[in-house]
């Protein structure tokens, strides 16, 4: 779409915003507010005007089997949210038959033992504390291509494909930081198809992407592009969640 | 089409106090998300899951088709959770945006099976239906409420089966046997008088 009569834009964005854009329209829409931020913030200014209208209503309690099934789908992410050291029941249980003046020492040692152990056990599984860096996903889907989290410095990158992005033969996702600075984009190695991958950035992926706040994801040859710069069509670009 | 002679805004329009403080919670729960807490989602899930299943199964008419799809809405909501911080609107309509665009694209993929199957006795109410009460409202649909007050009732009643019932023009041209093209124009201009009063 090529309007750029503000008057025809926030038009259109109120109809979006009301439902009554509709069919390819309703799509081309989408695709165009996800691209152009003047569009995007007509289309938030009308959700503001009009959410109101919604709040009406009497609300109505879901069913539980709702967020069983909600937290069943988020499980990949939901796994690696904080998670707590497990105490031993069995040692606690052997512990119970010894002499009453050892049970108590014993038991010390045991919750200490248990407590350290854990807690090293949980630092070793949990890796570094990750953080939600970019969700990349087409305008308008309900299920995102891929999220992407990252450490506080941003040296380690967990990318989770999410089942938004169709795999295609013969080609590789590949993720780039877009340095706002205007300089090329930066490699930041491929996308996983399906499943998760993780990797530590090296020194200048850092650098690149500290000083970029959008990625990009570009469909190219298998294995990559062989260039250092995105040679297929770029297919998602995400805003960097900034870091406090 | 001009809006008709002003009319005191009505009634008792919710002055929730707490409305400012639920805004700052909520944004709080969403950022908690975006950290990958997914008990913050839990939490999130609890205070808003009952009026976005309302506003879904209003547009969709079966509960279970709603309940579905609220699946999608809150599957989003984690996933999309680190792009509302940039956006610094207010959450609630964050949240009823993506739960209705989802109704919405549901309902236009499904909709002659839909309305066979439609449960119509059992969809949520508006606190009044076609009255002036918004107190459910809270405080931020005040102005809404006095605005809309001002359209004409083919405007206000147009708007509200589009954003409520998720219709379509042809769908509320059906409902109040009006040409295609005089629906689209109600609209069109109770939306403009909507935004002009909203901005004074």
């Amino acid at each position: 779409m090529k309007h750029d009569d503000p008057k025809l834009i926030d038009a259109l964005a109120a109809e979006y915003v009301l439902g009554t854009l509709d069919g390819p329209a309703r799509r081309r829409f989408e695709r165009w507010r996800a691209s152009e931020w003047h569009v995007e913030r007509r289309v938030q200014a009308w959700e503001e005007r009009l959410a109101g209208l919604a709040l009406r209503l009497t609300p109505m309690r879901p069913s539980p089997h709702v967020w069983t099934q909600i937290e069943k789908r988020i499980g990949v992410a939901a796994a690696h949210g904080p998670r707590h050291p497990q105490h031993d029941v069995d040692d606690g249980r052997a512990v119970r038959r010894r002499p009453t003046q050892w049970r108590a020492l014993a038991a010390g040692i045991t919750l200490f033992v248990v407590i350290v152990g854990g807690f090293t056990a949980w630092r070793l599984t949990q890796g570094p504390q990750l953080q939600q860096l970019a969700t990349l996903s087409s305008p308008g889907a309900v299920i995102a291509a891929w999220q992407i989290d990252a450490d506080a410095d941003l040296r380690h990158l967990r990318m989770v494909a999410l089942g938004g992005a169709a795999p295609q033969a013969g080609k590789s996702f590949e993720l780039w930081a877009l340095p706002d600075s205007g300089s090329a984009p930066v490699s930041l190695g491929l996308m996983p198809e399906k499943g998760r991958a993780e990797r530590e950035l090296s020194e200048a992926q850092r650098q690149a992407l500290l000083g970029a706040s959008k990625v990009a994801v570009s469909l190219e040859p298998q294995g990559g592009s062989t260039t250092g710069a995105p040679t297929g069509p770029v297919l998602f670009v995400a805003e960097r969640a900034r870091r406090a | 089409m001009a809006p008709k002679a002003p009319r005191p805004a009505a009634g008792p329009i919710g002055l929730s106090p707490e409305s400012d403080a639920e805004d700052l919670e909520l944004t709080r729960l969403i950022a908690a998300c975006a950290a990958r807490n997914a008990q913050a989602l839990r939490q999130l899930y609890d205070r808003t899951a009952p009026q976005l299943l309302a506003c879904m199964v209003r547009i969709l008419k079966r509960r279970a088709l709603a309940e579905e799809a609220l699946q999608d809405v809150f599957v989003s909501i984690w996933q999309r959770a680190s792009q509302f911080e940039s956006r610094r609107g207010r959450p609630r309509a964050w949240l009823t945006s993506i739960a209705r665009y989802r109704a919405i694209d549901v309902l236009r993929a499904e909709r002659a099976e839909l309305y066979r199957e439609a449960e119509l006795d059992q969809l949520p109410q508006l606190v009044t239906e076609g009255g002036s009460d918004w107190s459910g409202a809270g405080r931020s649909a005040v102005a809404l409420a006095r605005c809309f007050e001002l359209l004409s009732a083919d405007q206000r009643r147009g708007i509200e089966l589009a954003f409520v019932e998720g219709a379509s023009h042809a769908d509320i041209a059906r409902a109040t046997h009006q040409p295609l093209g005089t629906v689209k124009s109600w609209i069109r201009r109770g939306l403009a008088s909507l935004r002009q009063c909203l901005e004074r």
